[in-house]
């Protein structure tokens, strides 16, 4: 008997080697960013994966100098997962998708519709991520990805990350992993944003504000030729349109899932209209949504969106902290021009694309007892459209930084 | 079987094991297919249906002081009566460990060694937890108690992970598919706190009845709203039109977080602590299978059973295609089949009792 257990003991030891999963290191590399491209065949894409070579950037003066950070192939598959396979006809080692942290579709993918059979694969294995961000491009995906060569960021995973959480964070381009994708894709209600990206800089748009900009017109010398600005706006799992910074900015404002930090932008002067004022906003509340649902007649929507703003810099030199009465009027003039924007964009979503891109879908939910009363509402075809939406922008707060007071400039030059 | 020395925090361990782990198994997108956002409630339903039943099963223990499950079936349904209910019971526990068995095999693989054979999986699987329950109930009562503080930090932590994620005015609509599915579908899979029944085979193992009643109250309790509150955040992750279409909600999550930006790709710690407590659980299982089945074969020892019963697991388990099938047709028919019969037996028992003329006495 003893024998017996010794041999069972034993036994349980070669398990612990654990042949069948056991990889090496070395033998795997890792995939950062997986592009995805329409072919002219029906069923077929091409997939463009950038690999990283970790040996690089990684110990000061260690192995592989002289390589590259990355390699970036692209070959013809039916999905992605398939295409780690037929890579290997030519990449040497097995490809893993546990460390992507990017998936690139070209502007004619997402715009054709089929972006959503492709992207299926990520929920059946479990290799692609939820948290992985989803970025649409104006050209084709395997050209951003062969372009995109960032200066300093020469590692391509620190790169994604940084890239995407800052401009998300300031919200010039929205947060979207493949999680919210589906939640929203399959919810069928709002309308999915996707961070806009491009390496094609054409011409450059002289923008009357900071971020009036889309991804390929933002004025710019040198640095890295990619820019990432406004958001592909899609329905359905089909892009319709591109939102600008600005447009999307106020998407994500409007929109209480998704979280942002003080967003640096300018303001027209109220006093003197030559000049703006720069301030940086901040949401530190929800956005308040007030849905009074009418099953037969128009719906009200109240929005009312309290928010902080601390004033930098007033070039015009106007004295807005101490004088009560300028103060006044440059509370209701950007309260009045963050409003009028907004509602641009609402009438925008209501007339063109027929549903919105602010989650407000979650905030009539509650009137209904059951999922089936409300998917026969209909939030995206009859409630929306047609309804009576009031927008109010408050600002609980108005700060003026560490500075009482401008150097008076006329004294100076006195 | 002896007394022990466990008191009323190693059953309440044990309880919150054997049924709380359920929270991260296949049971919240078995409820999912039926109830859409509204399946956090459906647990409450379950509860409720069984849980009356069960309250009666322990006022008939507490009765016929030092009786068992079996022993009491059998003294008042005597023996040849006791003996076929006895081996129905032993039927439905051990049916569900050998589903259970192949859905955790499945699950590892799936998720962690995508390479392995799930025999092999099953096979280390099963080894593990024969020579867990060998040890004895004293010893499985100690461990499981030592190690829950752990296992439900881990928890509490992805919790608190996932929390910032969630949107919670998905619960609305709040009924889902409509009040009397939420319901219906609910009673139906009572049998998600049929362990509670089986582990009343314990009951003699425990200084007094006080002892164990405590602790098996409390445990089914704090199980029920650990359940609850988990399929509360997988709805409000998720989201009605998703939901159902996740196998394993609760390792969708863990691949889902981060511990900030530099810790990335932190499932594999979660999977430990998942991985202990199926294998705790298992032990447990297994070790009051055997118990019963001793007990309706009036053995004097029913350790020797842990062999064969834990060898057997193997065959069987592996008769099923895949865990598709395995989960939402045969786990889910043995379920339903197996909450008419927890919640009619206790009901029997009285009715029986009360004929007899047996409670009367004291």
């Amino acid at each position: 008997m003893n024998r017996l257990s010794l041999l069972l003991y034993l036994f349980c030891f070669s398990t612990l080697v654990g042949c069948y999963d056991r990889i090496e290191l070395e033998q795997q590399s890792y995939v950062i960013a997986i592009g995805i491209d329409k072919t002219d065949e029906e069923g077929l894409v091409d997939v463009t994966f950038q690999i990283a070579n970790p040996e690089v950037g990684s110990t000061p003066g260690g192995g592989g100098e002289g390589e590259e950070p990355k390699e970036t192939v692209t070959l013809t598959g039916t999905d992605i997962i398939s295409a780690t396979t037929t890579a290997n006809a030519f990449v040497s080692k097995e490809l893993k998708l546990d460390h992507t942290k990017a998936i690139v579709i070209s502007e004619e993918l997402a715009r054709s519709g089929e972006f959503l059979r492709v992207i299926q694969a990520a929920t059946r294995t479990n290799q692609i991520r939820r948290g992985v961000q989803i970025i649409v491009t104006k050209e084709p995906a395997q050209e951003f990805l062969n372009n995109n060569k960032p200066k300093m960021e020469t590692r391509p995973h620190k790169y994604y990350q940084l890239m995407l959480n800052r401009a998300s964070e300031i919200g010039i381009i929205p947060d979207a992993d493949v999680h919210r994708f589906f939640q929203i894709t399959e919810g069928d209600a709002d309308l999915f944003l996707a961070p806009y990206a491009t390496t094609e800089i054409e011409e450059q748009k002289k923008g009357t504000t900071e971020d009036d900009y889309i991804a390929g017109n933002v004025p710019q010398q040198g640095g890295s030729s990619s820019q990432f600005m406004g958001s592909a706006v899609l329905k359905e799992g089909t892009m319709i349109d591109v939102l600008n910074g600005a447009e999307t900015r106020i998407a994500l404002t409007l929109d209480n899932t998704i979280e942002l930090t003080d967003i640096y932008s300018t303001y027209k002067d109220p006093i003197k209209p030559k000049y703006r004022v720069a301030g940086s906003f901040g949401k530190k509340r929800n956005t308040e949504v007030n849905i009074d649902y009418k099953k037969n007649g128009t719906t009200k929507i109240d929005i009312l969106v309290p928010f902080e703003l601390e004033i930098f810099s007033v070039p015009s030199l106007v004295d807005y902290s101490r004088n009560e009465k300028n103060k006044e009027i440059l509370r209701k003039s950007i309260e009045d021009e963050l409003e009028e924007n907004a509602k641009v964009l609402i009438k925008k979503s209501q007339e063109e694309y027929g549903s919105e891109p602010f989650y407000w879908s979650l905030y009539v939910r509650d009137n209904f007892k059951t999922v089936k009363e409300y998917e026969q509402a209909d939030w995206n075809k009859k409630i929306f459209p047609t309804a009576e939406i009031n927008i109010e922008y408050h600002l609980i707060k108005l700060e003026f930084g560490k500075a009482i007071d401008d150097t008076k400039l006329n004294e100076v030059r006195d | 079987m002896k007394k022990t020395r466990l008191k009323s925090r190693e059953l309440f361990a044990i309880v919150v094991v054997v049924v709380g782990f359920k929270l991260a198994d296949t049971t919240p997108a078995q409820y999912a297919q039926e109830g859409q956002n509204a399946f956090w409630l459906m647990p409450i339903i379950s509860f409720l249906v069984i849980f009356p039943s069960f309250l009666l099963l322990m006022y008939l223990l507490k009765k016929y002081k030092d009786k068992n499950l079996i022993q009491l079936m059998m003294i008042i349904l005597g023996r040849p009566l006791g003996t076929i209910t006895g081996l129905v019971v032993f039927f439905i526990a051990y049916g569900l460990l050998i589903f259970d068995a192949r859905n955790y095999a499945d699950q590892t693989k799936l998720l962690y060694f995508p390479e392995s054979p799930t025999p092999v999986i099953l096979v280390i699987f099963l080894i593990v937890t024969f020579f867990g329950a060998k040890r004895g109930f004293q010893a499985i009562g100690t461990s499981t108690f030592v190690t829950l503080p752990y296992l439900k930090l881990s928890v509490f932590m992805l919790a608190v992970l996932i929390i910032q994620k969630v949107v919670w005015l998905r619960i609305f609509p709040i009924f889902g598919e409509g009040l009397g599915t939420i319901l219906w579908e609910g009673a139906k899979r009572g049998a998600t706190f049929s362990d509670l029944f089986i582990i009343t085979i314990a009951y003699t193992a425990f200084k007094n009845g006080k002892t164990f009643s405590k602790g098996i109250y409390f445990g089914a309790l704090f199980a029920l709203f650990e359940i609850v509150f988990f399929f509360l955040l997988y709805t409000t992750l998720y989201d009605y039109n998703s939901i159902d279409k996740t196998a394993f909600p609760f390792h969708d999550i863990t691949q889902y977080v981060n511990f900030g930006e530099f810790f990335t790709n932190v499932e594999t710690f979660f999977m430990v602590f998942w991985l202990g407590a199926a294998f705790l659980r298992f032990i447990i299982l297994v070790y009051l299978a055997s118990w019963i089945l001793g007990e309706v074969l009036y053995m004097d020892e029913f350790e020797p059973f842990i062999l064969p019963l834990t060898f057997f697991i193997f065959p069987f388990s592996l008769l099923v295609e895949n865990t598709i099938l395995n989960e939402l047709v045969w786990r889910n028919s043995l379920f339903i089949i197996a909450t008419p019969i927890f919640i009619l037996l206790p009901l029997i028992l009285w009715v029986t009792a009360k004929a007899k003329g047996d409670l009367k006495k004291q």
